[in-house]
């Protein structure tokens, strides 16, 4: 019987069906002429003779082709076969990769699982910290044009004060004699206790400018905001914030025009402000209502009391560098017309976006930087699973082709897959964030402006989407010019067996291996340092015992405790029922306890010891305390004594306690006891303060910055100073005594607000927040980085030895030991590993220079971290290679040659 | 007659004739083939050439449905079925069919034998 099969074939080459279906048309068509030709035979013909009758079959006017083209052509009937159609369009194509693609993922769950999974690590830190970084770095500020608004301080760099507050005269001065801005306003914080209805409060608040809120742009919602009239002393008006009104008022709109308790004084409401506003300032400083600013003469003079804020709006057109050039001008006037208090005072101008966002900026974008990396390591690892893929889906591939599929379409095919794993990638990461989001607002350390706005908004999302859709194109396109690229002859020839799981494919493999571990080290140094300094930070001696300490502050009403006389019988009571209390070891009143206030500093004159020229004087921080105050808060006393009942309040008996380093300084290798000094200079008015003990240095103001010189005065010898604060040492849990403590405040003044009750400890992890925010995130991030680095390799390993298992049965059938197959194939990990160190180790000597201003005590190459991360990193490898290896030895040489 | 009038007169008809064909019983191309040459006694025959592209546009005009089908100890086949709306199809076309064979008949006197 001759084959007609090729006659038929020969004549459907233009006609352009697809493969099946020209197959389907053959088979029927040689049935029909081979049963044509046992007719025909069957009539006597010659064998020649038949044949040549039955081709006939397929001669005619009406050529077969050209008749099946126009049959077949206009709607193509057959088969789907992907990336084979031919008059379909791109969007029925999308629709058919799409759903196809959803098919393919479907059906290997472990292999989408792990690749959505790696994805929504990266996506969801990435969206996580962006939301950070939109809410504190981009999102405008709620001013009018904020870009327009500038802070101002006085420079005394040379006193140790680069940005100090500008005192009342230095401003009204700058008012006046600038043209740049459109309107200068001052604030100074203030505290009020709110009394009347209701339990007694302590608010933050602030004296303002009337002006402020108009150099804005910012118009109350309810009444009316300050008029220039209001800004004199005794106007007695109020501003409330939209937080006090809706918490404290209900909400209630006719609380305009009602007089409420402030301080003991009647002030009436005269509006509430719209929700959101937010002044530059300490941390913890939350304010709750504002009044005029109402400088008294007496106050309007001074130039050395510095504790304004200023803010000012640049006129449109002005430029900052403009601005700050006649601001260098006033200041340097001021310093000529005012020597005495002014000598090399100079201006700072700066953004007040600036200083909103302060230190956090470094460390957010370098946090943005390591999500980054996260990102392209769950990259380069989805990357990897899909090559391995690829290579599995060959015999797929040479299918399709082999039926018609061209090969931009295959890759687009590819690429849609990566899309689709992206976007789902996406939605997981995004889900990760919003739930990550939660659990990182605990973390993010107070005081960092509008934290609260920190959500997953359409800019956000947006940043998302982007994310996703870049990654899908990063890790996607590899793997789909790989598998489109493939040779179908070469495929074929090896019997189906993996041509990109060789030469090739492999090699791109490994690259993405190498790089992976690169940028993990980079990211685990990153970590390193950062936990390297937090450690250090945690370790710095604050100078006393914060365990077991329980503050609060009573803030006491100025007209009920005007004077020491008043003040002293009700600090007594406070601290006699406190003592009294079970679980009380000890207990001391002070103004302002370590790392809560970052003020209170003065000049000394030093008995003995020539006054300084006033650029070169020495700032000495100051506090008041009672008697017990080292003891309860465990300073140790180094020389002398406490203070204590002998010390009367006879201006001729103060006395004095200075810090280590203030005794080394003004009195060095001498006995500093029963040395005299006082405020101002020697030649200042005021009692001597005799020293009659030293201590040792604390973290008073600033945790991480060396201590600066302190003295303690004894607030029984204080004429003007209210102390502020309780401290209390106990002998257990310090919060459980919290309700204890208000009620004993309580019990002596029904109207003293009780505020801040906090644990020292919790206060001093509060001082070093930003450092562990960092630390903790870079931490995580990093530590997903080794992971997804270990799951990189562990999967190169494992298809490696999957696809050699053939050479690996040749090599133990040839004598191999498995000690040498499990070495032969752990090298080849550490092989990449190493490569991978010494790219990250050059990378990370370079990278980690952008991190100098978030280290402390750490260097950026701290050989320790570098030396320490390395074999950190080099043990995962390990194990990571150790598992496959293991598997490689367990090959059985029968079986391997065998399935071949 | 010339080719091209044979060959739009047999195209016209072949449709009717494979519908017909097809009333009783599912048939594969050769048979169908083989019976049009059969009953009309070789006056009228349909190469491969004509007879497949003509089945397979009735299959894709939904008329007639073709599916490969084993038997026993056979190769498979592919048989050609009527469809509902081939059924419908094959009605209108014999009414039209007869009042055009009438109308020939009406003029050109012709009488059945």
């Amino acid at each position: 019987m001759p084959d007609f099969r090729g006659e038929i074939r020969s004549r459907l080459v233009d006609v352009g069906l697809s493969a099946v279906r020209e197959n389907a048309i053959v088979e029927e068509l040689s049935q029909h002429l081979e049963q044509e030709y046992a007719r025909v035979l069957s009539h006597g013909a010659s064998e020649e003779e038949a044949r040549l009758t039955t081709l006939e079959e397929l001669q005619n006017p009406d050529l077969l082709g050209p008749e099946l083209k126009r049959v077949e052509s206009p709607v193509a009937q057959s088969p789907v076969v992907l990336g084979g159609g031919r008059a379909t369009t791109m969007i029925g194509d999308l629709g058919q990769d799409l759903r196809y693609g959803l098919r393919m993922l479907l059906r290997s769950p472990a292999f989408t699982s792990i690749a959505v999974l790696a994805l929504a690590l990266g996506i969801g830190a990435n969206t996580a910290i962006f939301s950070v970084v939109n809410a504190v770095l981009l999102q405008p500020l709620p001013f009018r044009n904020p870009d327009q608004l500038v802070i101002i301080w006085e420079n005394a760099t040379h006193l140790g004060f680069p940005k100090n507050t500008p005192s009342p005269a230095n401003f009204l001065d700058w008012q006046r004699q600038s043209t740049v801005f459109s309107g200068m306003a001052a604030m100074a914080p203030k505290n009020f206790n709110l009394t009347g209805s209701g339990e007694p409060e302590r608010l933050d608040g602030r004296r303002v400018s009337a002006n402020l809120f108009d150099v804005l742009g910012v118009q109350p919602r309810l009444g009316r905001g300050f008029l220039p009239q209001d800004d004199t002393p005794g106007a007695h008006v109020v501003l409330l914030s939209n937080g006090l009104w809706q918490r404290r008022f209900g909400a209630d709109p006719r609380v305009i025009g009602q007089p409420v308790n402030l301080n003991g004084e009647s002030c009436t409401v005269i509006g509430v402000m719209p929700p959101g506003i937010q002044l530059p300032g300490f941390d913890n400083w939350q304010d709750q209502l504002w009044v005029p600013l109402a400088f008294s003469s007496e106050e309007a003079a001074q130039r050395g009391n510095h504790f304004l804020e200023v803010i000012a709006r640049r006129k449109p057109g002005v430029a900052l560098q403009q601005a700050r050039a006649e601001m260098d001008t006033v200041a340097a006037q001021l310093a000529k017309q005012y020597p005495e208090e002014n000598l090399r005072i100079g201006a700072v101008v700066n953004q007040l976006r600036d200083e909103f966002v302060g230190d956090i900026r470094p460390a957010l974008l370098v946090l943005l930087g390591a999500v980054g990396f996260v990102l392209l390591i769950a990259c380069a690892n989805v990357a990897n699973l899909l090559l391995a893929r690829a290579a599995a889906r060959q015999k797929e591939i040479a299918l399709r082709l082999a039926l018609g599929a061209n090969r931009s379409r295959l890759t687009r095919q590819f690429l849609t897959e990566s899309m689709l794993l992206a976007l789902l990638g996406g939605a997981a990461g995004l889900f990760l964030a919003f739930v990550g989001l939660d659990v990182l607002k605990h973390f993010i350390p107070d005081g960092i402006s509008q934290a609260d706005s920190i959500m997953i908004d359409a800019r956000v999302l947006g940043f998302t989407a982007i994310i996703a859709i870049a990654t899908g194109f990063v890790f996607g396109l590899a793997p789909a010019l790989q598998a489109s690229r493939f040779s179908l002859n070469e495929t074929l020839k090896e019997g189906g067996r993996d041509a990109a799981g060789g030469g090739k494919g492999a090699r791109v493999r490994d690259l993405l291996v190498i790089a992976e571990v690169a940028v993990s080290f980079v990211l685990l140094i990153g970590a390193g340092l950062l936990i390297n300094s937090f450690v250090h930070l945690r370790n710095l001696d604050p100078g006393f015992r914060p365990d077991h300490l329980l503050t609060a502050k009573i803030e006491m009403s100025e007209l009920k405790y005007p004077d020491r006389e008043h003040r002293l019988p009700f600090l007594d009571e406070i601290l006699r029922r406190v003592r009294a209390l079970p679980g009380v070891q000890s207990a001391a009143i002070a103004g302002n306890l370590p790392l809560t206030y970052n003020g209170d500093s003065m000049y000394i004159g030093v008995e003995g010891v020539p006054d300084p020229p006033p650029d070169q004087q020495m700032d000495v921080i100051y506090r008041a305390v009672g008697p017990g105050y080292f003891n309860t808060m465990q300073i140790p006393l180094l020389q002398g004594r406490d203070f204590n009942d002998q010390d009367t309040t006879a201006e001729t008996s103060y006395k004095v306690i200075v810090s280590e380093k203030l005794a080394q300084h003004f009195w060095p290798g001498k006995n500093p006891i029963g040395k005299r000094l006082k405020s101002g200079s020697t030649t200042a008015e005021g009692p001597w303060r005799e020293v009659v003990g030293v201590v040792k240095d604390v973290r008073q103001n600033d945790f991480i910055a060396p201590p600066k010189m302190q003295m303690y005065l004894s607030y029984r010898q204080l004429k003007a100073l209210a102390p502020n604060a309780l401290v209390v040492r106990t002998t257990i849990d310090p919060l459980s005594l919290a309700g204890e403590l208000r009620n004993a405040v309580w019990a002596v003044d029904k109207d003293q607000p009780v505020s801040n009750i906090d644990s020292m400890e919790h206060i001093v992890a509060g001082a070093v927040a930003r450092q562990r925010f960092t630390a903790l995130l870079l931490g995580i991030f990093a530590t997903v980085a080794l992971l997804l680095a270990a799951v990189g390799i562990y999967g190169v390993l494992s298809y490696s030895v999957a696809q050699r298992t053939r050479e690996i049965g040749i090599r133990m059938a040839l004598g191999a030991q498995r000690s040498e197959v499990l070495r032969m194939t752990v090298m080849q990990g550490l092989k990449l590993v190493g490569l991978g160190l010494v790219l990250g180790l050059g990378a990370a000597f370079l990278l980690t220079r952008v991190m100098v201003s978030l280290l402390f005590g750490t260097s950026t190459t701290d050989p320790l971290t570098f030396f320490g991360i390395s074999l950190l990193l080099l043990a995962v490898a390990l194990l990571a290679s150790f598992i496959p290896a293991l598997r490689a030895t367990r090959v059985d040489p029968m079986i391997a040659l065998r399935a071949q | 007659m010339s080719a091209q009038l044979d060959r739009e007169l047999k195209k016209g008809s072949a449709e009717l004739l494979i519908l017909s064909l097809l009333q009783d019983r599912p048939r594969h191309g050769y048979e169908i083939g083989r019976l049009i040459e059969l009953r009309s006694r070789g006056a009228l025959r349909f190469n491969v050439a004509s007879l497949y592209p003509l089945l397979y546009r009735l299959e894709k005009r939904n008329w007639i449905r073709g599916r490969w089908t084993e038997k026993a100890g056979q190769r498979r086949r592919r048989y050609y079925r009527l469809t509902p709306a081939g059924k419908n199809m094959l009605a209108r076309q014999r009414v039209g069919w007869l009042e055009f064979v009438e109308a020939i008949r009406l003029i050109t006197g012709i009488k059945h034998a």
